[in-house]
């Protein structure tokens, strides 16, 4: 049997659901199929190990999905986009005389995770993108207070969605001519995390460890990192004493107290919808590789009208878990900004519910970089959840 | 069946064949080109790039936006003409077997042939080393060398730079669904050789004519020394991390250093291979000759000539450990070239790129005639033929591995 | 007399950059205690007025300065109490010029300061400082110069600023000893402040009264550093750049910013040259003794302090490669950041070369 063979009847074999690994499957194939030969068909171009293996581990966790082959199909009739190792071919027996040329073969099991969560990430792209573009979203505006003041939530992007949400849902309005202003305080390097996973929810499509070194390099922070900047300008528009720090999720401020004067409604109003997902690292940077793909696949509009249903998808396949924290070489800058935030929201005088010292990047015990196994299962379990 | 009046002549690479050359001559005489049935289907000069990161699914620092949709509207465009049309870029040699059954099929019944034009790996090992360098990596000579000549092939440089420069490989990627004779493979002349040789053996094979089309004989040499290299090197260790952005780095380290100052120093010693690796490149080659030879592609030229010449005319001069009385005189000359700059002695950079990038900028029609200006002036004006230089690089840029 | 006038006249290389940028900032401060320092409104210290006094050419620049001294003589003759006038360069003044320049005080009390360091740190120095000035010459050359050229009514520049005696004959005739102040810099290792506040003392100044601190000084740089500044004036001859690029570009941004900034090996007088610079240094101290002028600080400062025997010399007209490779490679990228930074003359030009720029490379 030709090397062009054996990958067609393992391919055919994992599109059926099969989960044997490649060199198993070699070794055991003449038992359960016997020594005809299979019939290629002539145009069939012989997919990658990454590619095979990603169906093989797809199968593991979804084969008795009747639309499985469609994802098996998709996955192999592409090759991983953008910047990678190139496609290689599968191990063969040395002895049996190969191609000379071209990338060295590789055992499917032995493919590294960063090649087949390339592999997903294509399929993922076509599956999103296989569905008919939805009409455009109806943006309700969440009710605002406009005679009384209301409130007004800053700072870290997705504790700040949160609040916003669980305020809304308790009844409070946003806005007014003269809110309280909430300003949500994270430990440093979580806030950068925050604003990164805001940023790729948006469809920024920068890693993590670039997104810090930049930030690392530069004077400023991210306007939604800005702490001092937000506060003071929210100090002058609405006066020191309405500028509420709360730090840490932790801490034991009821933030619906500091705006409960402000009024509460007594009708229920709905929430609007939350703006920044809590997602998990994992799945953050796999969002940032579709963005990667869909900027050059599609116009801008359509990457925005995709991109909400994967978040949700994504949300719902990868609980949140610990955050990350920022690379080495960029601790240092994290501490000493961050005291400087510290210092700075210190000397304006603003109502401080927690200790400031949360401020302080967390960093021990935290990931500096989102796992690559993680971001494999969770490009795996998204693609399961598209192709139903 | 396919219809046998229209051809499809697909040109993949490799990079540093002249593949930029022929793609200026294509851009610039397009219109004429179309008359006599032959199409390159461009409104601008980096189309086809754009169309290749668009097969690739390549992102590009923002380039790629431009890209959406590049390919299938250049294969729309090939599908309606009647006679030939004509793909060139050099970063298609990386597709891989899935995207070049994308890429034929596009082009409906059309006969289909590629094109590879290719160069000895002794010239171009080191050639792509530089390329580095002159993108702001900081990776030595040798450990570029090992990450190349690892059988295993780990990482993305040893990948990109076989994806580009294996020429069995690319041929079979590209050409195993095709018959031999559609499968043409150009040899880059020895050093030595007349300079119109390559572009005449272009035109024979893309079916143009090559006295009425190319009516420049000579191109610039842009390829650094050792000690100018060790020097870029050295600069990119420390303007990385952010001292330097890129477009700074594009403008006063790449253009104003590199292409227009350090290049032009004559008398360093040139970038060879260390003898162990020039024996192995050797070898590999020998094993590329046989295996082309068997395949009976239609070769213009020699297979010979990708066989690397005998060693021994120069000593290799080590970058990694450079001569550091060359390094310091590269280095002096550098700080002059941006003090004068600064000074304004030589005319601003900036002002001259933007004239540069203007005309680009303008590239539809009246574009045309503005570059044919320029070249016709190029010889009297030094200032029109520095601008000229730095078009040609912008565009070449564009080739470049990411 | 009502008015009071120290007159600081060199020499160069002896904290003077400091000390001015000191009076300069707190001037109000020394104003309200009766002490003036008199700038113009251009100025931000007296080496104007102090060319137009010496009538040295200095790169095109002594026809800008015209009628500055007598300028400056009539803001001292304005003010009351104390008066500090302050510039190095004075020192080469010609016994015409002293003159010229004491006569449009003859209505003041006249208080004359120079200060000194010794020779083993001086030439080194002035050295750097004439290759900052764009001139070639090696320190094996400059040296040979220093040693063969004659010390008493010298017409070399470096004897001009820095031979003791010779400054005080020309600057002190008709002073009586008591006015006349010898500023001795600390050997190294003595306290930051010790300097200043042995000039304060000569001024009758207290320091409490200049409380803001200085952020300026001409540092020295490194052998391998200078080595580059010398290869770059030989190139720079032929490129043309005017003296005002110079300034900016090699003093400020090359030198002051970056090659200053790097910590280089030392530029010191060889070994054998110990004995000459002893001898040449115990003739001033003696001539001090001998004068009466009154001494703030130590005359043993003056005496080189040779180095620990057995430490090798390091030749500063051949230093390491590696080192000088290194400094250039400062260079390059302090001026390729000065040249992104420049402002562009078209607009949003930059913008535009940016965002083609982007289509060329990511990363």
């Amino acid at each position: 049997m030709s090397y062009q063979q054996a990958v067609w009847a393992w391919n055919q074999h994992l599109r059926a659901g099969g989960v044997t690994p490649w060199r198993e499957w070699l070794r055991t194939r003449p038992e359960g199929g016997g020594t005809d030969d299979p019939h290629v068909p002539a145009a069939w171009v012989p997919p990658g190990a990454a590619q095979l293996e990603f169906v093989r581990l797809a199968a593991l966790l979804g084969a008795h999905d009747p639309r499985f082959v469609r994802l098996a199909d998709l996955a192999t009739g592409r090759s991983g986009p953008g910047r990678g190792l190139a496609q290689q071919p599968l191990w063969w027996p040395p002895d049996v005389p190969g191609r000379r040329f071209g990338a060295p073969p590789v055992d499917p099991s032995q493919v590294p995770a960063e090649e087949l969560v390339r592999v997903g990430v294509g399929a993922l792209v076509e599956l999103l993108l296989a569905v008919p573009e939805p009409p455009p979203r109806v943006r309700r505006r969440s009710r605002t207070a406009r005679w009384r003041s209301g409130y007004v939530v800053e700072g870290a992007p997705v504790t700040r969605s949160a609040l916003r949400r669980s305020l809304a849902e308790q009844g409070y309005a946003e806005g007014g001519r003269r809110p309280r202003v909430l300003l949500a305080v994270e430990p440093f390097d979580d806030l950068l995390a925050q604003v990164w996973s805001a940023r790729v929810q948006r469809g920024a499509a920068v890693r993590w460890h670039g997104f810090v070194r930049r930030w690392a390099g530069r004077a400023a922070l991210p306007p939604a990192a800005d702490l001092p900047a937000l506060a003071r300008s929210w100090a002058d528009r609405v006066g020191v004493d309405r500028v509420h720090v709360l730090v840490g999720a932790d801490s034991s401020f009821d933030p619906a107290a500091a705006v409960r004067p402000a009024g509460r409604r007594e009708e229920g109003v709905a929430g609007p919808e939350p703006e920044v997902r809590d997602l998990s690292p994992a799945a953050v940077d796999v969002l940032r590789r579709v963005n990667a793909v869909l900027s050059v696949r599609v116009a801008p509009e359509r990457q925005r009208s995709v991109l909400p249903g994967l978040v949700d998808d994504l949300a719902r396949v990868a609980p949140p878990g610990p955050g990350l924290t920022v690379p080495p070489p960029f601790q240092d800058w994290a501490r000493s900004r961050a005291e400087r935030i510290a210092d700075e929201l210190r000397s304006g005088d603003y109502p401080v519910h927690g200790s400031l010292e949360g401020i302080l990047p967390r960093v021990a015990g935290l990931r500096t970089h989102p796992s690559r196994q993680d971001a494999l299962a969770v490009v795996l379990a998204a693609c399961l959840r598209q192709v139903r | 069946m396919r219809d046998r009046s229209r051809r499809v002549l697909v040109h993949v690479g490799t990079p540093k064949t002249g593949t930029s050359f022929v793609q200026d001559v294509l851009w610039l005489n397009r219109e004429s080109l179309a008359r006599q049935g032959i199409l390159y289907p461009a409104d601008r000069f980096d189309e086809h790039f754009l169309a290749a990161l668009d097969l690739l699914e390549l992102p590009w620092g923002g380039l790629e936006r431009q890209a959406v949709g590049a390919w299938d509207r250049l294969a729309a465009r090939i599908r309606d003409w009647s006679g030939t049309a004509i793909v060139s870029h050099e970063i298609l040699a990386t597709a891989t077997r899935q995207q070049v059954r994308r890429a034929l099929d596009s082009f409906g019944d059309a006969e289909v042939h590629v094109v590879l034009s290719a160069r000895d790996l002794v010239r171009q090992i080191p050639a792509e080393w530089q390329e580095n360098v002159k993108h702001r990596r900081t990776l030595g000579y040798r450990q570029f060398l090992d990450k190349v000549t690892d059988p295993g092939r780990n990482g993305e440089l040893a990948s990109w730079f076989w994806g580009v420069q294996e020429v069995p490989d690319i041929l079979d990627r590209w050409g195993s669904r095709l018959p031999a004779d559609q499968v043409h493979l150009i040899t880059v002349p020895k050093p030595g050789a007349p300079r119109r040789l390559l572009w005449e053996r272009f035109a024979a094979v893309l079916g143009l004519d090559a006295a009425a089309l190319a009516p420049e004989t000579t191109r610039a040499n842009t390829s650094l020394g050792v000690p100018e290299t060790a020097l870029v090197r050295r600069i990119n260790e420390r303007v990385n991390n952010g001292v330097l952005r890129n477009e700074d780095y594009r403008l006063f380290v790449r253009e104003l250093l590199v292409h227009r100052s350090l290049s032009l120093r004559t008398g360093s010693a040139r970038l060879l291979l260390p003898p162990d690796v020039r024996s192995w490149a050797v070898r590999l080659s020998e094993s590329w000759i046989e295996e082309l030879h068997r395949r009976g592609y239609h070769v213009e030229g020699s297979l010979e000539e990708l066989r690397p010449d005998p060693d021994g005319r120069a000593p290799f001069t080590d970058p990694d450990r450079p001569e550091e009385r060359d390094v310091s005189d590269a280095a002096v000359h550098a700080v002059v070239t941006l003090l004068e700059e600064l000074a304004n002695v030589s005319g601003s950079l900036r002002a001259e790129l933007e004239a540069t990038y203007v005309e680009l900028e303008r590239s539809r029609s009246p574009w045309f005639r503005a570059k044919r200006r320029l070249r016709l002036e190029a010889g009297r004006r030094p200032a029109v033929g520095r601008a000229l230089a730095a078009y040609r690089r912008v565009r070449r840029s564009s080739s470049r591995s990411a | 007399m009502s008015r009071v006038v120290y007159l600081h006249v060199g020499a160069p290389k002896t904290g003077t950059t400091y000390l001015q940028d000191r009076l300069s900032l707190n001037r109000g401060s020394l104003a309200r205690h009766g002490v003036t320092y008199p700038l113009g409104l251009h100025q931000s210290d007296h080496f104007g007025p102090a060319l137009d006094l010496i009538k040295v050419p200095w790169g095109g620049l002594q026809h800008d300065v015209e009628g500055q001294w007598d300028a400056l003589s009539a803001r001292v003759r304005r003010a009351d109490g104390t008066v500090v006038v302050s510039h190095e360069i004075l020192a080469a003044a010609k016994p015409g010029q002293v003159r010229r320049a004491m006569a449009g005080l003859e209505d003041s009390e006249v208080h004359l300061v120079y200060s000194a360091r010794d020779l083993a740190r001086q030439i080194p120095a002035e050295w750097q400082e004439s290759i900052k000035h764009q001139r070639k010459v090696g320190f094996a050359g400059f040296l040979k110069q220093v040693q063969a050229a004659k010390r008493t009514r010298p017409s070399l520049w470096f004897w001009r600023v820095q031979s003791l005696p010779d400054v005080l004959t020309r600057w002190s005739r008709g002073l009586p000893p008591e006015r006349v102040h010898l500023v001795t810099v600390p050997q190294q290792g003595a306290p930051r402040d010790l300097l200043w506040q042995r000039y304060c003392r000569a001024f009758g100044i207290d320091p409490a009264w200049a409380p803001q601190q200085s952020g300026r000084e001409n540092a020295s740089i490194g052998a391998a550093e200078t080595y580059l500044l010398r290869r770059l004036n030989r190139r720079l001859r032929a490129a043309g750049l005017t003296s005002e690029d110079y300034r900016l570009l090699i003093r400020e941004v090359v030198v002051h910013q970056t090659l200053a900034r790097r910590g280089g090996t030392r530029v010191t007088l060889p070994p054998a040259a110990f004995p000459w610079a002893t001898e040449v240094a115990e003739e001033w101290v003696e001539w001090v003794q001998g004068s009466g002028i009154q001494v703030i600080g130590d005359v043993a400062d003056l005496l080189p302090v040779p180095p620990p025997p057995g430490q090798p010399w390091a030749n500063p007209d051949r230093p390491p490669r590696p080192e000088m490779v290194d400094a250039a490679v400062d260079a390059i990228v302090a001026l390729a950041l000065e040249a992104a930074n420049r402002p562009d003359p078209s607009g949003n030009l930059g913008a535009r070369l940016g965002r083609m720029a982007r289509r060329l490379r990511p990363r």
